[in-house]
């Protein structure tokens, strides 16, 4: 057993959205879905002001209201811990955009794969993207399953500039995540959903 | 394990070649996947210690370069005859023959005619190799601010100081750092994806960080304190902690300058030094109490304060001349200009010496260091100001104040590339100031050859913005001629130039234009014939651009096969050449610039044509070694490794590094004689000064015309370097970052002016006016409006990408009374006014 997830340390991010990009070109998704994003913000009141800088992705959830959600079971739990889409079985009711709190699922709306980033057809890189994605269903997140198979992390953590994103296994006794949450005081989105999200954050 | 959402690719999949990032100037090391024929993914080379396999937002968004339906992928001539920004060219495609010929035999005219008719603006960084061919052409020109912004008088000053480039601070071992006016580490400026790994891991081992900024950039928003200050005052906030440190205080490094700098060089009351019969520099002798040349006295016997009597005159040293200037910049007095606090100065000005531990030393492999863990780091919104030479000086010698260039944990000159430090013997124990690197040092010259008057900054930089006045005034500087033809490179003049209506004039009274590209942009609008170049992932070039920390050369290779029919711009520019009859001395420039008059085995055979790998092939093994051509390179990705104690620290090792420039002062004075001699009498020369002071700028006088606030322009990580606003990747997440949408007002300011997020504002500045939506925010100086570089663009043919129009450049001006005397660069600010035109 295992429940892989990962520990993004805020003190470490400067919201550079590399994390953003290299999600965009590993996972090749169509305009405007992004699985990974920064979400930043302003705080204080002049002088006194911060920006904060807060990535976030699919929390990869123990308890996921997504998977709850879902009538088809398209969205199943890994052994592993990775919440994952089945476009097979998906039907499109959109069940799961609702039920997730974090607004981490996506829709492919029907004509989206018929442009990339330009409005005169697709690329070869998004052909060849795009082929995983079936419109009319939903996507998300995969924690890069396809890499993690390989013994691989997942884009957004080989990235990371600053070395804010550890990707590891919460199970590990004394491995790298539960050693960082005993370190350093650690949080996650929304605890009051009771989703026990798999991504943690440190503060700054 | 089974059952996928999907079948993504798999990273096992295809092969992973080794090659460089194009997406900014500085070739950070990627690995690129490719999987039948397309590449699928690009991730940091990890083998590469300059990125460390990281790679920025940008780095990844290189695919959607490659891929861009807007690319120009073929040969392409006008059949508009109607040029304007708006104006369809009306492309139709040509051969590569018909392309060159027409090119040839325009510019092959215009050079019999008078090769100095063409103006070239050339921003391939990586490429700088090329940079000479308008000069081997017979153009002097550079019509192009790229560049000048930032390096104006930033890479003149790091040359004088210590042979270097660029500078940063020392991330490995910098306890306090003071950033001003930089994103280096955060958010922009050099290496962007190996600096922002060092400053995290210097962050986290307790490193404090202060950030001096107008505005709430990703430096100060992750800073331990973000100081709010006016823009073009950053000096006052610095000659204002010098005070503290030399006349409060009374706490620097009196070792350090002694021994290292001519701080204890005499000055007479005219300014120069003090010289013996021999023209030696002299200092004042503590054992005996007279003056004595400088190799005659031992550094701890040399006075480094005091004014003197010598034969009947009074002296003083160098830095007791600077103390003097010194007395006046009060906390106080430095507080009403930059409006922060006095006692803030005075509070940082204590830390950072507290933290600068003026005495202690470290051991590197087995060698002693001085060891000054406080550093002051800048870049462009500090000094590319009208005074910036000022402004670079003010930060290096408060950075001598403590003993800190080029020690362990200070500020570290950065090489311009493998070549490392400059560094060779100068005048009285002083290392030779090398204020050009690009080009050599101009000759003074009346008329001048060059629309930017070149030959007028002989300590300066290449001042593009000028082009504004010359080229429509030519009789007024003397110019005899009046420029005909354009060759545009990777540059985008009518963007980045200031004045952007009178560089419209001039785009519009050129008879043709040739665009050496990838895509199109405001300029191309103007071209006559565009010739298509090829992205980074399907080229060839060796990489090595002012990296901190380390060194060595890394390869561009392609990674599949070019798209349409485009040529690598190397081949472009050697055909032309050839075409017009000057192949033999465009190979013998190039012989000179790769270094080959040197190494005479790898020259070049002016009467040959060189293929692209040739030329790399036999540049890599100038560098490394016979073993170490193309061939290896391909396999191995790079040579790059970090920089050695001895090749980073004390460089210029026994030599005296200035803190009283008083080749500077001369070089002005040289400059004065000659320009009265042409006519010149009212030429500015009033920054040729041997040590910095505080004066206010045009900018923050014209706040007396009623232009109450001013205007900055920024850049952030999804855009450093400019060059991808056009780019939907990237465009459609700075979409959604309000800073980047509209004119930053702080709320105080909005709320007295009654401005609410989404109003529509104009800005107008003596020079020009821009419309833009306010975003009422927290994180700006009341008296600062703020412009994200993102929203400027105006030409922009994806349609997924939303125009914004709002161009920041209309605002500033190109003319002398915005120019630093002594080296060019440009004021990056403007005073403005604000209009509220409607919700």
């Amino acid at each position: 057993m295992a429940r892989l997830g990962m520990v993004i340390d805020l003190k470490r991010c400067i919201g550079c959205n590399a994390c953003t990009l290299a999600c965009k070109q590993e996972n090749g998704t169509p305009e405007g879905i992004h699985y990974a994003r920064v979400v930043t913000q302003e705080a204080g009141v002049y002088p006194r002001t911060k920006r904060t800088f807060l990535p976030v992705l699919c929390n990869h959830c123990a308890d996921a209201p997504c998977a709850e959600a879902c009538p088809t079971g398209a969205t199943y739990i890994r052994p592993d811990g990775i919440v994952m889409v089945d476009h097979k079985k998906c039907i499109g009711c959109r069940a799961c955009n609702v039920a997730c709190p974090y607004m981490n699922r996506h829709f492919i709306e029907r004509g989206l794969l018929k442009h990339g980033y330009s409005s005169d057809g697709i690329s070869p890189f998004e052909a060849l993207k795009f082929a995983d994605f079936d419109e009319g269903t939903n996507i998300k997140c995969t924690l890069c399953a396809h890499r993690v198979d390989e013994g691989l992390e997942p884009a957004c953590v080989v990235t990371c500039p600053t070395d804010a994103r550890v990707f590891g296994d919460w199970e590990e006794e004394n491995g790298k995540l539960q050693r960082l949450v005993k370190e350093r005081k650690a949080w996650t989105l929304l605890p009051e959903y009771g989703t026990k999200p798999s991504v943690q954050y440190l503060d700054e | 394990m089974a059952t996928m959402q999907s079948t993504p690719i798999s990273p096992s999949a295809g092969r992973w070649i080794p090659s460089t990032c194009g997406m900014c100037l500085h070739g950070c090391g990627i690995k690129v996947q490719v999987v039948d024929g397309v590449a699928v993914k690009i991730e940091g080379d990890p083998t590469n210690p300059d990125n460390l396999g990281k790679l920025c937002p940008k780095g990844n968004s290189g695919l959607a370069r490659l891929y861009d339906p807007t690319r120009v992928l073929y040969p392409m001539k006008r059949t508009n005859p109607k040029k304007g920004l708006h104006e369809k060219p009306g492309w139709v495609q040509i051969g590569w023959e018909e392309a060159y010929e027409i090119v040839a035999r325009e510019l092959g005219k215009l050079r019999k005619d008078d090769p100095r008719k063409l103006l070239c603006a050339i921003g391939d960084f990586q490429r700088i190799l090329l940079w000479g061919w308008p000069a081997v052409f017979g153009s002097p020109n550079f019509f192009t601010s790229l560049g000048n912004y930032c390096g104006g008088s930033y890479h003149p000053v790091n040359g004088s100081v210590d042979g270097s480039f660029a500078a940063i601070n020392d991330y490995e071992h910098c306890n306090y750092w003071i950033q001003i006016g930089s994103g280096d580490g955060f958010s922009s400026h050099l290496h962007l994806s190996g600096s922002a790994k060092r400053m995290a891991d210097a962050r986290m081992r307790g490193m404090r960080v202060v950030s001096l900024d107008p505005r709430c950039s990703v430096a100060s928003a992750k800073a331990d304190e973000w100081i709010p200050i006016l823009p073009g005052t950053d000096r006052a906030f610095v000659l204002g902690m010098a005070h503290v440190l030399v006349h409060e205080l009374r706490r620097y490094d009196r070792e350090f300058l002694r021994e290292r700098t001519n701080a204890p060089y005499l000055v007479k009351a005219d300014g120069y030094f003090l010289r013996d019969s021999e023209g030696k520099a002299q200092v004042w002798d503590l054992r005996v109490n007279a003056a004595r040349a400088w190799d005659a006295v031992p550094s701890e016997s040399m006075a480094l304060e005091g004014a003197f009597s010598h034969a009947g005159m009074n002296v003083r040293t160098g830095f007791q001349v600077w103390m003097d200037i010194l007395l006046e910049n009060t906390p106080e007095k430095m507080s009403e200009v930059t409006t922060v606090p006095a006692a803030t100065i005075r509070r940082i000005a204590r830390e950072f010496v507290d933290a600068a531990q003026i005495g202690a030393s470290i051991e590197i492999q087995g060698k002693t260091y001085p060891y000054r863990p406080a550093a002051l780091n800048y870049y462009r919104g500090s000094q590319s100001h009208a005074n910036g030479l000022f402004d670079n000086i003010t930060y290096k010698l408060f950075n001598m104040l403590v003993g800190n260039i080029d020690v362990p944990g200070g500020h570290l000159g950065v090489p311009l590339d493998h070549r490392g430090f400059f560094v060779s013997p100068g005048e009285d124990g002083m290392l030779k100031p090398e204020p050009h690197q690009l080009h050599p040092a101009p000759e003074f010259k009346y008329p001048p050859d060059s629309t930017h008057l070149l030959e007028w900054f002989p300590i300066g930089f290449d001042a593009g913005q000028l082009n504004a006045e010359t080229v429509l005034n030519p009789e007024r500087f003397g110019l005899n001629y009046r420029p005909e033809a354009m060759l545009l490179y990777h540059s985008n003049p009518w963007w980045n130039m200031p004045e952007t209506d009178k560089i419209e004039k001039i785009f519009q009274s050129m008879k043709f234009v040739v665009a050496i590209d990838i895509q199109e942009t405001e300029s191309t609008q103007w071209a006559d014939v565009f010739l298509p170049d090829r992205t980074f992932l399907e080229s060839t070039l060796l990489n090595c651009l002012e990296p901190p920390a380390v060194t060595g050369h890394a390869l561009r290779q392609p990674v599949v096969e070019p798209l349409g029919d485009t040529r690598d711009a190397y081949e472009i520019l050697t055909e032309l050449a050839e075409r017009m009859g000057f192949r033999d001395d465009w190979n013998d420039f190039l012989n000179i610039v790769c270094g080959y008059t040197a190494k005479p085995k790898y020259l070049l055979d002016p009467d040959k044509r060189h293929t692209v790998d040739e030329f790399w092939d036999r540049y890599a093994r100038s560098i490394y070694g016979e073993d170490k051509g193309l061939e290896w390179f391909k396999v191995h990705g790079h040579a790059v490794r970090y920089r050695t104690p001895e090749e980073t620290y004390l460089p210029f090792g026994n030599l005296r590094i200035p803190f009283y420039f008083e080749f500077i002062k001369r070089t002005g004075e040289q400059m004065r004689v000659r320009l009265s001699e042409a006519g010149m009498k009212d030429w500015p020369l009033d920054n040729y000064q041997p040590l910095p002071f505080w004066k206010n700028s045009q900018v923050i006088e014209d706040g007396k015309a009623g232009y109450e606030y001013y205007g900055i322009t920024f850049k952030e990580s999804l855009h450093t370097f400019a060059d991808t606003m056009v780019m939907p990747w990237l465009s459609e997440v700075s979409d959604k970052d309000p800073i980047h949408g509209g004119i930053l007002i702080n709320s105080a300011t909005a709320g007295k002016l009654g401005i609410k997020t989404g109003d529509r504002l104009r800005l107008t500045s003596p020079a020009g006016s821009i419309e833009g939506a306010a975003q009422v925010v927290e994180g700006i100086h009341p008296q600062v409006l703020g412009v994200s570089n993102t929203i400027t663009r105006q030409v922009v043919n994806n349609k997924r990408v939303r125009a914004k129009g709002s161009h920041f450049n209309r605002l500033l001006t190109g003319s002398m009374r915005y120019t630093d005397s002594a080296t060019g660069g440009l004021e990056s600010t403007a005073r403005v006014r604000v209009e509220r035109l409607g919700a």
